[in-house]
């Protein structure tokens, strides 16, 4: 394989994908510079040179990635929807199908959570709550006000990553038809008593 | 035969353990969860390096799990007393959230280990998080039981689902205000009680068991 990649294949998009796999199978504690190198088919000299900043740095880009490639499937997915309901369930259902099969996350989920944790717990929270929100924005807003799409977006998010990270027993959302049975009683009640209500 | 304990024993041996889990705790501002050493806990304790290892076997690491446990154990306490009295299901929650809210924001160790040893801290908590979370299931099962709840609602699913989105929110205010009683109260009844509760009939008033 050659250093410079192909066209199709831009070397850095290489390396993170090589360390998401490096991470799929050690963890974030044991994998090395060297393995995500060898892995991707390159050189540690390549590697500095398109990802400097060290390990640290090659993960959160890595990891920026995986959310970023998520969400432009998300996006095809939102496309195809009619109704509301249609909207808030298939940002559930993708979101939670798309946690339970990612490798990585479920090898840190149960080996190294407190690597997940400072992502995701307490302020850290919030940038990442924002990200999803407007995201989705477009979308919700079709059948919602600004703020009634701003509100119930970051409940998605909420829902998604609470159950997401850790699944109910009772509860198996990454099936369609739990997901709608939630929405239907959880979230579109709540939607509802927004719009009629008088409070500010 | 062993002989039980005399009451006076008992009382000696829960105020050193709570002696040495506040010097923990004081350990931990001053030097941070790294920097916690047995020594330097007995020291501030004014107690022997022997009498620390007698109530926490387990040594360092038992003695910052026991005192991170003791302080998520006041907190939910605190938060309990502080909403017993809220007549209602509505009340009682935005109560909760607004205390909670302001404890986990106004709490300086916390939002100091949260600035320098997010990792360490945050596996702490980690250990510890699934008891709270018992509880507060444990609790929403049983206010459950005493209101008025909409028909086909089961109080298994539902306090699941209440303990979740409670802690999502006092840990994380996102785009609300959380010190804000109106918007506490409108979140309340939008995203957590209005599949759950009839509001137009009413808050959910506890009628007793």
């Amino acid at each position: 394989m050659s250093e410079s990649g192909t066209i199709d294949e831009p070397i850095e998009d290489r390396i993170l994908d090589a360390a998401v796999r490096c991470v799929a199978r050690w963890g974030v504690g044991k994998t090395t510079l060297d393995d995500i190198a060898r892995e991707a088919g390159c050189s540690r000299a390549t590697l500095y040179r398109v990802l400097p900043g060290g390990r640290d740095a090659l993960l959160v880009a890595a990891t920026d990635r995986e959310l970023q490639r998520f969400l432009r499937g998300l996006a095809t997915r939102l496309d195809d929807t009619a109704t509301l309901e249609d909207v808030i369930v298939s940002i559930i259902h993708e979101a939670v199908a798309a946690v339970s099969t990612h490798d990585a996350l479920q090898y840190l989920l149960s080996h190294e959570p407190e690597q997940i944790a400072p992502f995701v717990a307490f302020d850290a929270l919030d940038p990442l709550l924002a990200e999803v929100t407007a995201f989705v924005h477009p979308w919700l807003a079709r059948h919602l006000d600004d703020v009634a799409a701003d509100e119930v977006g970051e409940w998605i998010a909420r829902l998604v990553l609470s159950y997401g990270l850790e699944p109910a027993d009772d509860l198996d959302l990454t099936r369609r038809d739990a997901v709608v049975e939630l929405v239907r009683f959880a979230v579109l009640p709540g939607i509802a008593l927004a719009e009629t209500s008088c409070a500010a | 035969m062993v002989a039980a304990p005399r009451a006076a024993d008992v009382a000696r041996r829960d105020d050193t353990r709570r002696r040495v889990l506040s010097a923990t705790v004081s350990c931990v501002e001053r030097d941070g969860l790294a920097g916690v050493s047995l020594e330097e806990v007995a020291r501030t304790a004014e107690v022997s390096r022997a009498t620390v290892y007698r109530h926490f076997p387990g040594g360092r690491d038992e003695l910052v799990r026991q005192a991170v446990t003791r302080e998520v154990g006041r907190f939910w306490a605190e938060l309990g007393a502080a909403v017993e009295d809220q007549p209602d299901l509505v009340s009682r929650l935005r109560e909760a959230l607004l205390v909670g809210h302001r404890a986990v924001a106004d709490h300086v160790l916390l939002q100091q280990l949260l600035r320098t040893e997010p990792e360490a801290f945050l596996r702490e908590l980690f250990e510890v998080g699934p008891v709270l979370e018992g509880a507060l299931r444990t609790e929403l099962i049983r206010l459950l039981g005493l209101v008025e709840l909409r028909p086909g609602v089961e109080p298994g699913p539902v306090a699941d689902y209440l303990t979740r989105m409670f802690l999502s929110y006092v840990g994380s205010h996102g785009r609300w205000d959380l010190s804000d009683r109106v918007q506490v109260d409108r979140l309340v009844r939008t995203q957590f009680l209005a599949g759950i509760l009839d509001l137009e009939r009413g808050d959910g008033t506890f009628s007793p068991a």
